[in-house]
C-alpha cells in the first residue's frame, strides 16, 4: 500500500474540484486531486458520441432516480467530469435566485453582486462567447418557432473557443486542470476514494483504490491537511456517508426534469452538437432547448414513446431531440449502502411538477410544429404522436405519472449550504458542519435547482469559497 | 353604451373605454353565466369558451351578441379559436377548476396550464386587459377571527387548489409585469347566486333538512360574495383606470360568522315559501381538524375527496377587506346576504332544481 502526503486534498475533478484546485495551487498551496474516471483527450472523441457515453459517463450514461416515474441522469466520470460531456451552455445564476437563498438558507456573503464578480473572474479564465454567424439548423428551428408564436427566445452562451473551424468546448482538462498542473498540483486519474479518513472531527485523508493502467487495483492512503470533497451532487454524499457522515448530507436532491420530443422535419437537421437557443418565455418555471441528437439519442428518444417509429428512425437525419425541463417542487435522496458501490438515488416529482412538464410538453409541441416539424414523438408511452397542432391536447392526459419518460442532466443540492442548521449540511462556505476542515466545494451546495444550466454557478461558488479557505487557513 | 374597439396604447392613455369585444373562459360556468348576461347588454360580441355543446347551448339562448367556442382551456387548437378574428378585447378569465373529479393533477393542469395559455394567447391578439378571477385560497386562513386578508397579505397557500391559484397568479402578475398584457386579478371568496352549481344545490338542501353541521362554534368568519356582486366588480375591473397591475379582493360588504350564514339560507328558504328543519347539527373544531388532516394526506398523494376538503376549511375564518376595491374601482356591494339567498333559493325553485 502506498500512502502519499498533501497540504489540499481535493476529491473530484468536474467544475468545482478543477476550479478548486487551480484557485489554491497558483496560492501557493500543495494540491492533490483525485479522479475516479481515466483521463481521456477532449479532441479524441466526437461530443455526444457512443464512444464518448462509454469512456467518460458514469454507467455509460445508464443512471437514475428512482420514483415513479424513475428519471434518468447522466454524470461525468472521467477527469474534468461532466464538464466534459455537458453542452457547455453557461448562465449566470439569476440575482432573484441569489437573494432568495440567502434569506431562506442564511448564507452568509451571498449577494448577487459578489457571485458576479467571482464570475467575471471565471469569465476571464474561460471563454465564453456566442457562435459566431448563423445558428445551426436545430438551434434555429428554436428560434424560428419563437417568432412566429411571439415568444422569447435567447442564444445562450458557451464555454467555446472559436479560433476559425468549429470550436471547441473549454473543458475543465483544457483550462483550469491544466493550470492547477502548471503550478504544481498533481492529479491522479483512476482513483476512487473509498472513504473519508477520520480522527473526531478531523478529517486526516482518505483511503483510495486506484486502478493501473491495464494492472492491477492498488490501494492508497492519502494524508492531508484539509479535504475538499467535489464529487459532484450524487457522489459527493454518498463518499460522506460512506465515512459515518450524515446529518442533512444527501437528502434534499433537487433536479431539472426533462420531458423531451423527437421532432421530424422535411429536411435534414444538424446532429453534432446542441442547440445554443433556448425559448425563455415560460421563465422561470420552464425552459424549452434542445438535446443531443447523433443517431443513438435520436433512437432512444424515439423509442420512449413506444410508437412505431422505425419510418422516422430511417430518416433519422431529419430528427431533432428537444426538451421542456422544470424546476420541480419535489425532492429527493442519495443514500450510500453498505456493500453497494453505487448510492440509491430516488426522487419523488409532485402532480405540481408532471402538471408542468405536460404543460411543458405542449408548448414544446407548439413551438415545434410552428417552426415546421411534421411528426411529434414525445417522451411518452404509447404517445400520441401528434402531427397536428389540434392534437397536442391529447399530452395532458397521456402523460401521466406512469407513462412518462424523463430524463435529467442538472442535479444539485444534496449538501446545502448557509448558516441555518436545520437545512444545510454545511456552512456558508462550505465546510460540513462539526469537521473544521472538511469542505464541499461543488453542485451539492446549491442550495436549491438554479432553472438554468449550473456549471457557471458551481465555478463562481468554488472560487468564492476558496477565496474564504485562503483567508483563514 | 358602446364604443369602437381600442388599441392598447389608447386604453392605457384613455383609462376606461368599455371594449367593444371580450371574451370569456368558464363562461358556463357559475360566474360565468351571471358575467356573460351582463357583457351582452353593453358590448358588441362577447366570445365565449365552454367546455361542452351541452353548454353552448345555455349560453346562446343569452342574446345573439354571445358567440360559442367549444373546447378544453387546455387546448392550444381551441385557444385559437377563442381568439380568432377578435383583437383589442377584455378578457376575463374565469374557468377553473375547484373540486377535481378524483385527482389533484386537474387542478394544476386547468388553473395553471390553462391560465398560461389563455394569457399567451391575448397577449397576442392585442387584449387591453386581462381580469383574472382567483381565490380566497392561496391565503388560506385568517390567523384570528378579527383579522380581514388586504391586498398585502402574506400567500399562505391551502391545498392543491391554493398551490394552483397561487401559481396561476404569479403568471398573470408576470404577465403584467413584463408588459404583455395588462391585467387586473380579482380575488373571490365563497359564492353564492343564480346559475350555482349542483354542489351548491345540496348545501341548500342538507341546511333544509337540518343535517349541515356547524363545525366549531359557529363563530368563524366567512366572507361571502354574491355572483351579481362579483360581476359588478368585474366590469369596474375592466375599465377602471388604476386597476391594471393590481389584484383586489371582491366580496360582500361584511364578513358573517359560519352560523349567520346558515341562518340566512334558512330564512331564505322559508322566506321563499319552504318548511326548514330546526334542527342544527354541530360537530367540534377537531373534527374539521381531522377532515383537513386526512384531506392534506390524499392530496399529498394526488388524491382529491370533495366531502373531506369542504369540511376541513369549515373550521377556519376566511374574511376579506374590500377597501382597496371600494377606493381604486368604484366597487359597492350593492346585494345583502338575506337578499342574495333569496334569489339563489328562487333560481332554484324556478329551475324545478330539488331542494
Amino acid at each position: 500500500m502506498t500512502t502519499l502526503e498533501t497540504d489540499v486534498l481535493v476529491i473530484g475533478s468536474g467544475a468545482g474540484g478543477a476550479v478548486t484546485a487551480a484557485t489554491l495551487a497558483r496560492a501557493g498551496r500543495d494540491v492533490t486531486v483525485v479522479e475516479e474516471g481515466p483521463w481521456v483527450d477532449p479532441a479524441a472523441m466526437e461530443p455526444f458520441s457512443l464512444e464518448e457515453m462509454v469512456a467518460k459517463y458514469r454507467h455509460r450514461g445508464l443512471s437514475a432516480a428512482f420514483g415513479t416515474p424513475t428519471i434518468a441522469f447522466a454524470e461525468g466520470r472521467c477527469v474534468g467530469g461532466s464538464t466534459e460531456i455537458n453542452s457547455g451552455l453557461y448562465h449566470r445564476l439569476p440575482p432573484e435566485l441569489a437573494d432568495e437563498w440567502r434569506r431562506v438558507y442564511q448564507i452568509e456573503e451571498f449577494t448577487p453582486e459578489t457571485l458576479d464578480r467571482y464570475a467575471a473572474r471565471i469569465e476571464e479564465q474561460i471563454s465564453v462567447s456566442q457562435l459566431p454567424g448563423a445558428p445551426p439548423p436545430s438551434s434555429a428551428v428554436l428560434e424560428r418557432g419563437a417568432t412566429k408564436l411571439g415568444w422569447r427566445a435567447v442564444e445562450f452562451s458557451r464555454v467555446f473557443r472559436y479560433d476559425g473551424g468549429r470550436g471547441e468546448k473549454q473543458t475543465m482538462t483544457r483550462t483550469f486542470l491544466p493550470r492547477a498542473v502548471d503550478a504544481g498540483a498533481e492529479v491522479i486519474p483512476d482513483c476512487r476514494v473509498v472513504r473519508l479518513l477520520r480522527r473526531g472531527n478531523r478529517v486526516v485523508g482518505a483511503r483510495c483504490s486506484r486502478q493501473r493502467p491495464g494492472g492491477p487495483v492498488e490501494r492508497l492512503t492519502i494524508r492531508a491537511d484539509h479535504v475538499f470533497v467535489c464529487g459532484g451532487p450524487i457522489q459527493t454524499p454518498a463518499l460522506l456517508q460512506r465515512s459515518g457522515i450524515r446529518a442533512r448530507i444527501g437528502t434534499g436532491l433537487k433536479l431539472h426534469p426533462m420531458i423531451k420530443i423527437a421532432a421530424r422535419f422535411p429536411q435534414p437537421v444538424d446532429h453534432g452538437g446542441v442547440p445554443m437557443h433556448r425559448i425563455t418565455e415560460f421563465s422561470p418555471n420552464i425552459a424549452i432547448g434542445g438535446s443531443a441528437s447523433r443517431r443513438g439519442q435520436v433512437a432512444m428518444a424515439l423509442a420512449e414513446s413506444s410508437a412505431d417509429y422505425h419510418d422516422a428512425l430511417a430518416d433519422w437525419e431529419n430528427v431533432a431531440v428537444y426538451y421542456a425541463g422544470i424546476r420541480s417542487e419535489g425532492d429527493g435522496r442519495v443514500l450510500a449502502v453498505p456493500g453497494l458501490r453505487a448510492p440509491i438515488v430516488t426522487y419523488r416529482l409532485t402532480d405540481a411538477d408532471l402538471s408542468r412538464l405536460a404543460r411543458g410538453l405542449v408548448h414544446l409541441g407548439e413551438v415545434l410544429l410552428a417552426a415546421g416539424a411534421t411528426e411529434l414523438y414525445p417522451s411518452v408511452v404509447g404517445g400520441p404522436v401528434v402531427r397536428r397542432h389540434d392534437d397536442l391536447v391529447m399530452w395532458w392526459d397521456a402523460a401521466t405519472r406512469s407513462r412518462t419518460n424523463l430524463m435529467t442532466v442538472h442535479m444539485t443540492s444534496t449538501v446545502r449550504m448557509g448558516e441555518d442548521r436545520a437545512r444545510t449540511g454545511a456552512d456558508s462556505f462550505g465546510r460540513v458542519w462539526r469537521f473544521p476542515n472538511l469542505r464541499v466545494n461543488d453542485a451539492s451546495l446549491v442550495p436549491d435547482a438554479p432553472g438554468v444550466n449550473p456549471q457557471a454557478a458551481i465555478m463562481a461558488l468554488a472560487a468564492r469559497n476558496c477565496d474564504q479557505f485562503l483567508s483563514e487557513a | 353604451m358602446k364604443h369602437a374597439p381600442v388599441s392598447p396604447q389608447e386604453a392605457t392613455n384613455i383609462g376606461v373605454p368599455t371594449p367593444a369585444v371580450s371574451v370569456v373562459t368558464g363562461a358556463a360556468g357559475w360566474l360565468g353565466q351571471n358575467l356573460v348576461r351582463a357583457l351582452a347588454t353593453d358590448h358588441d360580441r362577447v366570445r365565449c369558451l365552454a367546455r361542452a355543446p351541452d353548454e353552448a347551448s345555455l349560453l346562446e339562448v343569452v342574446g345573439p351578441t354571445v358567440e360559442v367556442v367549444v373546447g378544453d382551456v387546455r387546448d392550444p387548437a381551441a385557444a385559437d379559436r377563442l381568439f380568432d378574428g377578435v383583437r383589442g378585447a377584455s378578457v376575463f378569465h374565469a374557468a377553473a377548476v375547484i373540486h377535481p373529479q378524483r385527482h389533484t393533477r386537474e387542478l394544476f393542469d386547468v388553473n395553471v396550464g390553462g391560465t398560461g395559455l389563455v394569457l399567451d394567447r391575448a397577449r397576442r391578439a392585442d387584449a387591453v386587459r386581462f381580469i383574472h378571477v382567483s381565490s380566497n385560497s392561496p391565503f388560506g386562513a385568517n390567523p384570528t377571527p378579527a383579522d380581514r386578508f388586504t391586498e398585502d397579505s402574506p400567500y399562505a397557500p391551502y391545498m392543491g387548489y391554493g398551490q394552483s391559484k397561487l401559481e396561476a397568479e404569479q403568471l398573470v402578475q408576470q404577465s403584467h409585469d413584463r408588459g404583455d398584457v395588462a391585467t387586473v386579478i380579482v380575488r373571490a371568496p365563497w359564492f353564492y347566486g343564480p346559475y350555482q352549481p349542483p354542489r351548491q344545490t345540496r348545501f341548500f338542501a342538507t341546511v333544509r333538512r337540518g343535517r349541515f353541521p356547524l363545525v366549531g362554534a359557529g363563530t368563524q368568519r366567512r366572507s361571502m360574495v354574491f355572483t351579481g356582486n362579483l360581476v359588478q366588480g368585474l366590469l369596474r375591473a375592466e375599465v377602471a383606470e388604476a386597476a391594471p397591475g393590481r389584484a383586489y379582493w371582491i366580496a360582500d360588504a361584511e364578513a358573517h360568522e359560519l352560523r349567520e350564514v346558515l341562518q340566512a339560507v334558512r330564512e331564505a328558504l322559508e322566506a321563499e315559501g319552504l318548511a326548514v328543519s330546526p334542527r342544527q347539527p354541530r360537530l367540534p373544531a377537531s373534527v374539521g381538524a381531522l377532515a383537513a388532516a386526512l384531506d392534506g394526506f390524499l392530496q399529498g398523494r394526488g388524491r382529491y375527496v370533495q366531502a373531506l376538503h369542504v369540511l376541513g376549511e369549515l373550521k377556519d375564518t376566511i374574511a376579506c377587506d374590500i377597501s382597496r376595491a371600494r377606493a381604486e374601482l368604484g366597487y359597492e356591494p350593492s346585494t345583502g346576504l338575506l337578499e342574495g339567498m333569496r334569489a339563489s333559493v328562487r333560481w332554484c325553485l324556478e329551475r324545478g332544481e330539488a331542494l
